[in-house]
């Protein structure tokens, strides 16, 4: 049986690497006794694999696990078990039963919805800069590749930014949301802020403080309205939301439907067809 | 020579930044004595430094308890890096037991990293604990484990970045307790100054009772002096400053330094010579049951339990062997019970059984095929870190990897000839090696690890050689069974311990241990399957001082500290100018403390600390090792009154047959 699971990764744990992260999982799982199945061989090591990694610092509401069991299981039952032996910080939040075959979560990873939280001193600068982003053509930031200095066009991978504002959204931290394209090379968040601070930089002639937390809020595929999340298809805003509104972001696990008949092999919620799903 | 094997551990780690700042006291005017959570000001550095997953605690079994019900404070650090010190079954142990009482709350911090302490003393960050980020002042107890020498000048920088005085002299009624223990405290004195308690020997007791003492300290506001006094009249407890080491007048002819005369109480009411602690019956500490589990790698990621402490081969260069006596084996059904709980509360996959020779467990054989048969299909695998060669190692080990990956396998025959290893009172014959190499690898094993020591006591360039003669010839049976078949001879520097039959020796210069290693890497270069693995023979002259030194050294350490003297066992870190430096400025020569062969009836710095083992024992197996004649393991053979089981009134106490011992108990 086959499973997919979306989870948290913020608090302490967000300064956890990625592959720390991959043994904290299957410690979790051996210790709530979830079938876990292993690979063959001497280096046997049970099943769980990540489509995706989170630098480290970042804290996430949506990374995601691929699990296979060695037995079939009550979905909602072991991932509350699991929960229970994940480290605070971590928590599996939706959880769903996939077709044997089913193409790789990663095929639906298209893009990330980034927060980046700042302290309540850019509440002014980020608007402007914002727009300034948003309006330009190319927006070149700095990288080093193999200890070559080259610069890289963050525009195209940009699909939609947007920030609060105070009067509007009525909230104490200043948040800028960004929605970003997976490419290659793969653009950060911090890559957004430097494009945010350059901006500020040359509108204000001030440095744009750095964002205390940068939380990945939802992956999956961009629409014109948001972006919709891989797992149960939620339409997730281009805007950032009030913390209040949110309804998102504390969803509990999703119970596992019927496995699906929708052909992305997913039993998904959401009765949303996949724009690149196989018809 | 062990805890030279720390070096290296992480051979891989990429080098840090910047060196620490030369002044490091520069910081302490900013470190405030404040009870708060350091962590709002932690969190947003934690992205430029490397590994942070060191510092923010949250790991599996972690006790975070609530402010409002914590009485008393206990901070247990173990000064290296985290990924060292968090694996230590010391600090896991204290851990629990003091954290099962109710009104206490004892957590952990760990010796950061240089990239780290810099970060720190910019921003005035205080040392502080994993699990509330509570500065060290908020503690009412800081306990040190050392495991290891060259652990020292980590502990100063822990005071110091904590905000507590280096001396327990300048200490006032506002800070912590400093308390060390741990095998490196056996000779505490090169850091006597710095501690204010000492316990050598098991601590599972005796925190018990240096907690209800501090109970009642804060019940009836005592003074710091008081609670002094008090902890003083403990059973084990050393406090340094109520001992005072007197010193001859003058250095003698052809000496750098006047010798110790002896290390007295300064009140007649103390005890002339301080008890190690000994727990009797491991059964009852069962510890640890709820294993902290890392969420960063560590160095071992198993649950550990303890089969026996103590042992009885009677390795003359062993300090573990000799300072832990008698042998104490837990029961296998409390290491069942211990494996199934330790397994079911923390989810890793391995455990390893620990002792300081594990095949010499009294139901060894049961125990190991009982658990085989237990974990078998689990996907848990079962280790037991015994280096013994023999034969019976061989076939525990088979059936503790029934089935699974068998790619290496370590032993330590520790010397290369016949007559070096009697000198070491180590039994294995080259016979016996042979068969147990060709055991090993007709068993699947294909990469054989070695231990060697250099620089013995009566070794010849002869003995050196021996070593490379003795890994070519597993080499050779290595090659019967297989073209990649490998063997690695691992080869340390010989640093004598206080409290062994080998504390008077004269420890090789690191030039002497470079030429030896030089030999022996020369007899083997044409061999394609051998590799000699040596560290650099430096540090070893830091760890036999510190091992051997008396208080003058405290001064080194905290000026060889000063001048930026950090991690001194990682070869990254180690700066031997440091230390040179240290020691010229002050006059103190660490060739007079290491390099000097000892008269037997010299007084020596730690001759105030009792392990149970008689002086004239130690002097007479001594003089038995110069003649290179052996001793027989005393667990199964004849008792030869090396003191520890009559002075502790105990006697070995084996798992078979429990109830029973082996020879009538001498109370």
């Amino acid at each position: 049986m086959r499973a997919r699971v979306r989870y948290t990764k913020r608090g302490k744990l967000r300064f956890v690497s990625a592959i720390d992260l991959g043994r904290v999982w299957e410690r979790a799982l051996r210790r709530a006794g979830v079938p876990i199945a292993y690979s063959e061989g001497f280096h046997a090591h049970p099943k769980v694999s990540f489509p995706d990694a989170l630098p480290l610092g970042y804290a996430s509401l949506a990374e995601y696990a691929e699990l296979r069991f060695a037995e079939p299981v009550d979905l909602p039952e072991a991932m509350t078990r699991l929960n229970a032996c994940l480290p605070e910080g971590v928590d599996v939040r939706s959880a769903v039963e996939v077709a044997e075959g089913a193409p790789r979560l990663a095929k639906w990873l298209r893009a990330s919805v980034w927060d980046l939280a700042y302290p309540e001193t850019a509440a002014a600068a980020l608007p402007p800069a914002v727009r300034a982003v948003t309006d330009a053509g190319e927006v070149l930031v700095a990288r080093l590749r193999k200890e070559e200095a080259t610069t890289l066009d963050l525009r195209p991978a940009i699909h939609h930014l947007s920030t609060t504002d105070d009067a509007e959204d009525g909230v104490t931290t200043p948040t800028v949301r960004a929605t970003l394209h997976h490419v290659e090379p793969p653009m950060r968040p911090s890559e957004v802020h430097r494009a945010l601070d350059d901006a500020t930089r040359r509108l204000a002639g001030v440095a744009l403080p750095a964002p205390t937390v940068t939380t990945r809020i939802a992956q999956g595929e961009p629409t014109a309205e948001g972006l919709r999340e891989a797992l149960d298809g939620t339409l997730v805003p281009s805007h950032p939301e009030n913390p209040e509104e949110a309804t998102y972001r504390d969803r509990q696990p999703a119970a596992p439907r019927e496995r699906g008949d929708d052909d992305r092999g997913v039993a998904h919620p959401g009765a949303h067809p996949h724009p690149h799903a196989p018809r | 020579m062990r805890s030279a094997t720390l070096r290296g551990v992480f051979a891989d780690a990429p080098p840090t930044g910047a060196p620490p700042p030369p002044s490091c006291r520069a910081g302490r005017a900013t470190i405030s004595r404040s009870t708060t959570s350091v962590w709002p000001q932690l969190e947003p550095l934690l992205t430029s430094v490397r590994k942070p997953a060191r510092y923010v605690g949250g790991e599996g079994n972690a006790v975070v308890k609530d402010p409002a019900s914590v009485e008393r404070r206990w901070l247990l650090i173990y000064p290296d890096v985290y990924e060292v010190g968090q694996p230590n079954q010391g600090v896991q142990i204290l851990y629990e037991v003091l954290n099962e009482r109710s009104p206490v709350a004892a957590e952990r911090g760990y010796a950061p990293w240089p990239d780290m302490e810099a970060l720190q003393r910019d921003h005035a960050i205080p040392f502080f604990s994993l699990e509330s980020h509570l500065p060290m002042t908020a503690f009412d107890i800081v306990g040190f484990s050392l495991s290891a020498e060259v652990g020292a000048t980590n502990v100063l920088t822990c005071l110091d970045l904590g905000g507590v005085p280096l001396r327990a002299v300048d200490r006032g009624e506002g800070d912590p307790l400093v308390l060390a223990g741990g095998h490196a405290a056996f000779n505490p004195e090169p850091l006597a100054p710095f501690l204010d308690v000492v316990v050598a020997g098991d601590g599972e007791e005796f925190v018990g009772e240096l907690d209800d003492l501090l109970a009642r300290a804060q019940r009836q506001g005592w003074s710091r002096a008081s609670l002094l006094e008090g902890a003083a009249r403990l059973e084990g407890a050393y406090v340094p400053a109520l001992y005072e080491p007197v010193y001859e007048d003058a250095a003698r002819p052809g000496e750098t330094l006047p010798r110790l005369r002896s290390t007295r109480p300064r009140r007649a009411d103390l005890p002339e010579r301080i008890p190690k602690r000994t727990v009797a019956d491991l059964d009852a500490w069962p510890y640890p049951k709820r294993q902290l589990v890392p969420l960063t790698e560590t160095v071992h990621e198993r649950y550990a339990v303890e089969i026996f402490r103590g042992c009885t081969r009677g390795c003359r260069f062993c300090q573990a062997g000799m300072i832990t006596r008698p042998v104490r084996e837990r029961s296998k059904a409390t290491i069942e019970a211990m494996v199934a709980e330790g397994l079911a509360s923390t989810g890793l996959e391995e455990v390893g059984l620990l002792s300081l020779s594990s095949a010499d467990h009294s139901e060894i054989r049961g125990l190991c095929g009982d658990l085989a048969d237990a974990y078998d299909g689990t996907n848990t695998s079962l280790s037991l870190p015994s280096t013994r060669v023999d034969a019976f190692n061989v076939a525990l080990a088979e059936e503790l990897s029934r089935g699974g990956r068998r790619s290496g396998l370590t032993f330590a025959p520790e010397a290369g000839t016949e007559r070096m290893r009697a000198v070491i009172n180590k039994h294995a014959s080259e016979a016996d090696m042979l068969r147990t190499a060709e055991a090993a690898y007709a068993s699947g094993w294909r990469h054989l690890k070695l231990y060697f020591m250099v620089g013995l006591p009566t070794e010849t360039d002869d003995d050196v050689l021996g070593i490379a003669e003795l890994g070519r010839k597993v080499a050779a049976i290595g090659r019967q069974h297989g073209r990649k078949h490998t063997v690695t001879v691992s080869v340390g520097g010989f640093v004598p311990k206080a409290h062994t039959p080998f504390q008077w020796c004269a420890q090789d210069p690191p030039e002497e241990i470079r030429r030896k290693l030089a030999l022996l890497r020369q007899r083997v270069s044409a061999e394609r399957n051998l590799t000699v693995r040596a560290h650099d023979p430096e540090p070893g002259l830091v760890e036999g001082l510190l091992a051997r030194g008396d208080r003058r050294v405290a001064d080194v350490v905290e000026r060889a500290w000063s001048l930026g003297a950090r991690f001194d066992g990682w070869a990254e870190h180690f700066d031997l100018a440091a230390w040179q430096r240290a020691s010229e400025e002050l006059g103190i020569d660490p060739a007079w403390y290491t390099q000097r062969p000892r008269d037997v009836d010299e007084a020596l710095p730690w001759d105030h600390l009792d392990s149970g083992l008689e002086r004239d024992w130690l002097r007479d197996d001594y003089e038995e090792a110069l003649a290179g004649r052996e001793l027989d393991d005393c667990r199964w053979g004849s008792c030869y009154d090396c003191g520890v089981c009559l002075g502790l009134d105990l006697d070995h106490e084996l798992a078979a047959g429990r109830g029973a011992t082996l020879r009538a108990s001498p109370g």
